[in-house]
């Protein structure tokens, strides 16, 4: 008897000393944000939760963040814990762009503003209920890649794809690619798209295979810096390095470097600080009863070796 | 006897310690938005203002304020202030609607409202925006503390989030209680999901009737139940362990989903489908009442019926079983059974509540699952365990989660504590078999009598 009580003392006193540190509020807090996105682990929304945190702060609001673990039933509840503490805004970053509509809804009948980054909401009842959209403008960037990809390859030769058709914004990037090809009537034969998954491993197998099918192309586009690294590691393991060029997106630390070091030719560039300051501004203006633009899209920007070469920001490891 | 009553006791006791715990820790100021408020309001207006001031009663939209400032505004004016006008929306509402004031002359004196409106920047920089308002009073009634946790609307997200789990979760006490283990539930919730909607979608789409939700439902349980059985007939008649059957099953069942849909959400159902996971009927969430029922009619079959006697029998001892004349084959294909289609339902009751079929939902849910029924103190070994303890540990999983929500935990801090409590519980359960000759006897009882 008395051993089973230890343990679940043990277990409540363990409970209590992870809560404490989180139950001490802030007196001049004016009331806290949920924010939830796809996942923490991945080092851009990180980021942007951090920014967005620093941001709201002055403000004097706190923010709270969590991670949907790419499960939009897990996201979907944490909306409707939103909703149950009252929170004065919802910062969404969907896991998926139908299903998280039910719990915009919720949200919108609890009179909750929702502000969405970098995914948009396509459920067709809940688009319109969503405030403020602020995201990379993909397609803009996907044309950058394609006028890199013309550029380095003197607009000659074969090319593959790696996407990732899961997702809206990769689909954009392709679609954005393929678009400034054609309007440029380029020589450039695309041989094959093929999902990488947007990371490292598929992004190596799938490489492998195409070079395998495929060992003529001369360039690579990969929707990522993930799986433009993976197929950077199956062409220098085929040993094309000097025939194949790879153009990856996002600029994040590890595309920065890559960059740098010759492994990237380019990596449009996106912003995520500017996208969670953006978030926290269209917030402020709604409080204030300005007029909120219904989507913001930032243009990415092309990121070369001469950017790199002077970049603090890729020697700190930084987006 | 005793002790067993007191390990239900117990178990209850951490789900009521737990409430407690987070009700103290997310105790909150609340507005006061009743009838007393509005009277408190309105015996300031008219001690402390002239019937001609314009007064705006400002609300917000789909909140309790909205309400709150259309009666107010309605009183007002019976207590003879005619210039007063109500502003339910957003912050950009209200400035439009001073901007309009400020546009015809007017001077706003005072603005009533309650909620989170005093918050509002518009109304934080009325001075700075209009100083022609300069010296308009900002009223609201006064507040009180109440835990965020014992809202109602919380109480009802608790049941919301766990109900999908909880309802596999008496499948899975069944498997668990005959020694085996089901691993393949959460593919299956996506499976079931997929294939309702897709049924759905075949059958109209958007345009598709009630019925069209009905046979949706039911060819999505009914597969998982077929699968399902697959899975207890190659446990039963060939000795494989339950562990790797249902996690071939698992990987089969999450790729058929993927495969089905090719990746992509199906969102073209009926606009009936969200009735069972997000409607009401007679005031009471549609979920609430399925779960009360599942369990009812579970416990009742487990505690009153033969069927649910081998089951405790086939897990005490196999042999013991088989020689004293029940069907044990029978009896694993049967439990196996009713877990997939559990799962099915539960994968129903998620495509309803999130208005679409993915397949990419219920990946972990197998754990949860498993932990909800050992955290209600069914144990791993087989042979004794009960259906509504398992009802309190999928509470006791949900309160932690929902807790931990509110409280603005990171989830990777919540993850860890999630899985101390799981490992807690495993404990507890290891050391009442072990330390306690009593409930062990008691237990081997149960599955003899």
């Amino acid at each position: 008897m008395n051993r089973r009580n230890l343990i679940r003392w043990c277990v409540l006193g363990i409970v209590s000393a992870v809560f404490a540190p989180s139950c001490s509020k802030k007196p001049d807090s004016k009331g806290k944000i949920g924010v939830t996105c796809m996942d923490l682990t991945n080092p851009f929304f990180k980021l942007i939760a951090n920014v967005m945190q620093e941001e709201a702060a002055k403000h004097g609001y706190e923010i709270v963040a969590l991670s949907g673990e790419l499960d939009p039933a897990k996201q979907n509840n944490q909306l409707s814990d939103f909703v149950a503490q009252g929170y004065d805004a919802i910062f969404l970053n969907p896991v998926d762009s139908k299903a998280a509509g039910e719990g915009v809804k919720k949200a919108h009948e609890a009179g909750i503003p929702v502000f969405t980054y970098d995914v948009q909401v396509t459920d067709d009842k809940a688009k319109d209920l969503i405030v403020s959209h602020i995201g990379s403008d993909n397609y803009q960037g996907g044309r950058l890649a394609g006028e890199s990809m013309m550029k380095v390859t003197g607009d000659k030769g074969r090319i593959a794809i790696i996407t990732y058709p899961e997702v809206t914004s990769c689909i954009l990037r392709v679609d954005g690619f393929k678009d400034y090809l054609k309007e440029h009537n380029s020589k450039l034969e695309i041989v094959t798209e093929l999902s990488g998954k947007g990371n490292r491993s598929d992004g190596y197998s799938v490489a492998t295979e195409i070079l395998t099918a495929h060992g003529d192309i001369v360039g690579i586009f990969a929707i990522n810096d993930p799986s433009g690294l993976g197929a950077y590691s199956a062409v220098l393991k085929a040993g094309k390095s000097k025939q194949v060029t790879i153009i990856a997106f996002d600029a994040s630390p590890a595309g920065k470097q890559a960059v740098f070091e010759r492994k990237l030719y380019d990596s449009p560039q996106q912003f995520p600080r500017k996208m969670a300051k953006g978030t926290v501004e269209a917030f402020v203006k709604y409080l204030n009863g300005e007029d909120v633009p219904k989507k913001n899209f930032i243009r990415c920007a092309h990121y070369y070796y001469e950017d790199s070469a002077s970049d603090k920001s890729r020697v700190a490891e930084q987006w | 006897m005793t002790t067993k009553m007191f390990s239900d006791y117990g178990m209850v006791l951490v789900l009521i310690v737990l409430c407690i715990f987070f009700s103290l820790l997310t105790l909150n100021e609340q507005t006061l938005q009743d009838s007393d408020a509005i009277a408190g309001l309105i015996e300031r207006i008219t001690t402390e203002f002239r019937k001609s001031d314009i007064i705006l009663t400002v609300g917000e939209v789909n909140k309790d304020s909205a309400p709150f400032a259309e009666r107010l505004r309605e009183e007002l004016v019976e207590e003879g202030y005619d210039n007063t006008r109500v502003v339910v929306g957003i912050p950009r509402d209200l400035r439009l609607a001073l901007d309009e004031i400020k546009g015809k002359g007017g001077r706003v004196t005072v603005i009533a409202t309650s909620g989170d409106v005093p918050k509002w920047a518009v109304i934080e920089r009325i001075g700075a925006d209009y100083p022609e308002f300069s010296g308009c009073k900002v009223l609201a009634p006064a507040s009180y503390m109440w835990p965020d946790f014992l809202k109602w609307s919380n109480l009802l997200a608790i049941v919301d989030r766990i109900v999908v789990i909880a309802v596999i979760a008496i499948g899975m006490t069944m498997v668990i209680i005959t020694a085996g283990i089901d691993l393949s539930v959460g593919s299956l919730i996506a499976l079931a999901a997929v294939i309702s909607t897709l049924v759905m979608k075949k059958m109209g789409g958007l345009e598709a009737s009630g019925s069209a939700v009905l046979v949706g439902f039911l060819v999505g349980t009914l597969s998982c139940g077929v699968i399902g059985g697959f899975g207890g007939f190659i446990v039963s008649r060939f000795k494989v362990a339950p562990f790797i059957t249902t996690l071939g099953i698992m990987m089969m069942a999450r790729g058929l989903a993927f495969m089905i849909t090719g990746g992509f959400s199906i969102y073209q159902v009926p606009k009936t489908l969200p009735w069972l996971g997000q409607g009401r009927s007679l005031g009471v969430p549609n979920t609430v009442i399925l779960l009360g029922v599942l369990y009812v009619a579970a416990h009742i079959f487990m505690t009153h019926t033969r069927l649910g006697r081998y089951i405790y029998a086939v897990g005490g001892n196999e042999e013991a079983a088989r020689l004293s004349g029940v069907p044990v084959k029978w009896v694993i294909v049967f439990v196996y059974v009713i877990s997939s289609l559990a799962a099915g339902l539960g994968g129903c009751i998620q495509a309803s509540q999130l208005n679409t079929g993915t397949p990419s939902i219920g990946v972990m849910y197998e754990l949860y699952v498993i932990a909800a029924v050992v955290v209600g103190g069914t144990s791993l070994s087989g042979g004794c365990g009960r259906i509504l303890g398992t009802l309190i540990g999928a509470f006791i999983i949900s309160v932690i989660q929902n807790g931990m929500n509110l409280l603005g935990i990171e989830s990777y801090t919540q993850q860890i504590v999630l899985g101390a409590v799981i490992l807690g519980a495993v404990l507890l359960d290891k050391v009442r078999s072990a330390g306690a000759v009593p409930a062990f006897l008691s237990r081997k009882n149960k599955a003899l009598d």
